[in-house]
């Protein structure tokens, strides 16, 4: 069926919500309250449209559509409601952009500068709040700055259902807050800074080291576990070195995180910016080193199905036993996106039929006098005298190897990972070239 | 002039009291009441035309029509979180007659097939919750409640915590389930409010009081008293500048200066009437000039541009400044606003802070402006009627009274 939005035909499905359609279809909807995930509450007001028909003005995120609907987001009138809304959801506001982490992602600024654009009217005291308050894993509140959307509080009620937070006080002075004593503490947490849509849930680790509007972003997938949840990476140049990640952001896949991330798979970043800076091998020494006969390579579950092809090909022609092993960490894993394959590209070694079995790598390492490690964790805790050892990493390592090479880690790679429901997905290098050739180019120079 | 259907046993010595309560004639309504089938009963009520005496005057039978026609466990929500300033009525069902309530409560119960009822009592009224509670556990002794009764109810009283909000009958609910007392998104077709996701039904002290007249007598028996639309009785509360404020039942459609006047004893220290709020805080305000010919029902009052509400008057005097009035209607509604929509939460603080302004006779053209723009956005844009409310209450002071508050400008 058709529905009419600002005199534009836009198909859609009876019952849909209205807000729905309009953000599907990229129709200008200014909202606090309603996220995709976490559905309406109905309290913030601001996705108000006007309905042919209807006395009042409804809101959005409350209305679905039926045959005829005909809506307006841009007559005068509506227009007039939305600003008059927005004046007061910055009423109270400290208007402090310019020490806030928020700026230039502030839900509050855009729709300023769509909707408000009027000269302050304040002329009575600002209601005072709390600043600065530790909420604790990772997340700041400053509650002058929170419009109330319950976002938060939806998020830690009914999707964690560990329920910390939740509003105290009426009126002007209702804030949001956690029970004296208690703190925000559920591996998802880091998730409200995220859902916070302006700047009263600020990130600890994030807070003051980047304007936003710095940073660079690519679409990938976080190596933390076999999830496969789906990441923006931002990253830019920092003045006087090297570019620098400086965080995840989660990427809305329905079929796999939605719009959320664990802690633990949000400060993974940091990996990516602890890069191999020592000495680097010469290809020629490997090539000598490769005359023995008893060779061995193990490769991480965690690189890309192109680089484990390219490392199982190289194998074979240089007749090297290759092994992967993965990751396995009973304690991590949880009953939603979390886990205990904390390899993120388990399944691809299994297509690959790289052999997998542990016992026969313990047996072939024994013999083994020449080991090449691609990248993988676990080979730095096993006894590895009287071997001689070639390390491709992608990390910084200390190691007392015959060799080193240094490849790109992912965020500077494209490539293929499957997740451990077997769905296929790519990941995409960030536009700055990484100083560390990628895996692949070194291997065909061997 | 006074009628006493609700009240006729207000002023009989100790008829909290089951023995008391049973000499003048509490639970006979029951005899009737168990020879009928369920329907019928919601038929006479639906032929009264009793109307729900908290405020919203809906039609009573149709709400009860609709939570019988819905399928779940049923329960019967007795909302007596009375905190509209200026209405003072039920508390005296409360304390001077609970077991009408309780008889009320059986026949609300039958009729819709509840066995289970709470009634939610504001915090604040702690004695009269006790003198509830003590006629509750009469009856269970009596056997009009609980399992040996006729028809099994079960009554618990759930005091809440001091929220004007939740007299709201769904922020009343949430309250109820263990929730912040916020309101709900309201329905887009016709449906019971829902407990615990199980149909419910809402309804005042005094209509559910009012019920086991109209059993044992008849919907005819109602539709005796008031007028054709608004059949019946009210409590009308009386208070402000007047010389015996109280509560005093009359029928609906008597003249209010005639009540004013009679039942009243007329405005304190023989001063002019200035102004009346009609029924409680949240009704706009009508000064006496409009009064002539107002008569206390919905559709008069409404007519010229208020509400009946609760029923609770508010007389204010030739002396009194309706700056000041404003002003502390508007620091209740800055208190009570729950928070949950931006226009009301933030709207009743900053129309309370400019009234700050008037009161300091510091305020400018501008603020008048203000004030009248904040309204506007109060009103129409949230939940529930908390805000529209408040929106009502500062454009009748702003439309009677403009007068006063320009004086206030520098």
């Amino acid at each position: 069926m058709k529905i009419i939005i600002d005199n534009t035909e836009i198909e859609c499905q009876e019952g849909d919500l209205l807000i729905d359609v309009m953000l599907k279809n990229s129709v200008k909807i200014p909202h606090f309250c309603y996220q995709e995930d976490l559905g309406a509450n109905g309290n913030c007001r601001m996705c108000m449209v006007e309905i042919k028909g209807a006395k009042r003005p409804q809101i959005a995120c409350d209305t679905f559509v039926c045959e005829n609907l005909e809506v307006s987001t841009k007559s005068q009138n509506i227009t007039e409601v939305k600003r008059s809304i927005l004046e007061l959801e910055l009423l109270n506001h400290p208007v402090d952009c310019p020490i806030c982490d928020q700026a230039g992602e502030c839900k509050l600024q855009d729709y300023y500068m769509d909707y408000g654009l009027y000269d302050s009217h304040q002329n009575t005291p600002k209601t005072k709040k709390g600043k600065h308050i530790d909420l604790g894993s990772n997340v700041m509140l400053d509650q002058e700055r929170c419009v109330l959307c319950t976002r938060c509080v939806r998020f830690t009620s009914n999707i964690t259902k560990t329920g910390e937070l939740g509003i105290i006080g009426r009126g002007d002075s209702a804030r949001v807050a956690v029970a004296p004593g208690r703190e925000l503490n559920n591996p998802y947490a880091m998730n409200v800074v995220e859902l916070c849509p302006v700047g009263a849930l600020t990130s600890k680790d994030f807070r003051f080291a980047q304007r936003v509007w710095f940073l660079d972003s690519t679409k990938s997938i976080c190596h933390g576990c076999s999830r496969g949840c789906n990441i923006h990476i931002d990253y830019n140049e920092t003045k006087y070195s090297d570019e620098k990640v400086h965080r995840f952001r989660s990427r809305r896949n329905n079929s796999i995180n939605k719009s959320f991330l664990c802690d633990y798979g949000r400060l993974s970043y940091k990996e990516l910016n602890n890069t191999y800076s020592g000495e680097v091998s010469k290809v020629e020494d490997l090539k000598q080193l490769l005359d023995v006969d008893k060779k061995l390579a193990l490769a991480s579950p965690s690189l890309s199905y192109q680089q484990l092809e390219a490392i199982k090909e190289f194998c074979q022609n240089k007749n090297i036993e290759l092994f992967s092993l993965a990751y396995i960490d009973n304690s991590f894993g949880d009953n939603w996106l979390k886990t205990n394959d904390m390899s993120a590209n388990f399944a691809s070694v299994k297509e690959l039929s790289i052999n997998t079995n542990e016992s026969e790598f313990l047996k072939s390492f024994e013999n083994a006098t020449l080991v090449i490690n691609f990248d993988h964790k676990k080979l730095s805790d096993m006894e590895l005298t009287n071997k001689k050892v070639v390390e491709f990493t992608s990390s910084q390592i200390k190691s007392s190897s015959e060799l080193i090479f240094s490849f790109a880690n992912f965020a500077h790679e494209s490539g293929t990972l499957i997740n451990c429901d077997g769905i296929k997905q790519q990941f995409f290098a960030s536009k700055y070239k990484d100083k560390h050739p990628r895996l692949i180019e070194i291997l065909e120079e061997l | 002039m006074i009628t006493k259907i609700v009240s006729k046993n207000f002023e009989i010595p100790n008829s909290h009291t089951m023995e008391v309560a049973l000499e003048n004639g509490r639970y006979s309504s029951l005899k009737s009441l168990f020879e009928k089938e369920p329907q019928e009963i919601i038929e006479t009520i639906k032929q009264s035309g009793l109307r729900g005496k908290g405020g919203g005057g809906a039609l009573a039978g149709n709400k009860w029509q609709i939570v019988n026609d819905w399928d779940g466990t049923k329960y019967v929500v007795v909302n007596a979180d009375e905190s509209e300033p200026g209405t003072f009525k039920d508390r005296r069902i409360l304390s001077l007659d609970p077991h009408l309530l309780i008889e009320g409560i059986i026949a609300t119960c039958y009729a819709v097939s509840s066995n289970i009822s709470y009634i939610y009592v504001r915090g604040e009224y702690e004695e009269f919750s006790d003198v509830l509670q003590a006629a509750i556990d009469e009856a269970y002794e009596k056997n009009f409640l609980g399992n040996g009764a006729k028809y099994k109810v079960d009554i618990t009283i759930h005091r809440g915590a001091g929220a004007y909000i939740c007299g709201e009958k769904s922020a009343l609910l949430e309250s109820l389930e263990g929730n912040r007392g916020h309101p709900r998104l309201k329905p887009h077709s016709p449906e019971p409010e829902f407990y615990f996701g199980e149909p419910t039904l809402v309804n005042n002290v005094e209509t559910i009081a009012s019920v086991p007249f109209i059993v044992q007598n008849g919907a005819d028996a109602y539709r005796a008293y008031g007028t054709e639309k608004s059949p019946g009785t009210l409590l009308f509360a009386i208070s402000g500048n007047i010389n015996k404020p109280g509560v005093y039942e009359a029928e609906f459609g008597v003249s209010m200066l005639d009540y004013i006047e009679k039942i009243g004893g007329g405005v304190k220290n023989g001063k002019k009437l200035k102004a009346v709020i009609p029924g409680g805080a949240s009704t706009p305000v009508l000064p006496a000039g409009l009064l002539k010919d107002a008569k206390l029902d919905y559709e008069s009052l409404k007519s010229i541009g208020s509400a009946l509400g609760t029923g609770g008057m508010i007389i204010l005097d030739e002396d009194a400044s309706m700056v000041k009035a404003l002003k502390n209607l508007l620091r209740f509604y800055h208190h009570e606003s729950c928070g949950q929509c931006t226009p009301c939460r933030e709207g009743t603080s900053w129309s309370d802070k400019i009234l700050d302004r008037f009161l300091a006779k510091k305020a400018t053209k501008e603020d008048l402006n203000i004030l009248r723009s904040v309204s506007k956005t109060m009103n129409g844009k949230t939940i529930c009627v908390f805000a529209p409310a408040a929106s009502g209450v500062i454009d009748g002071f702003l439309e009677h009274f403009e007068a006063e508050f320009l004086e206030c400008i520098v």
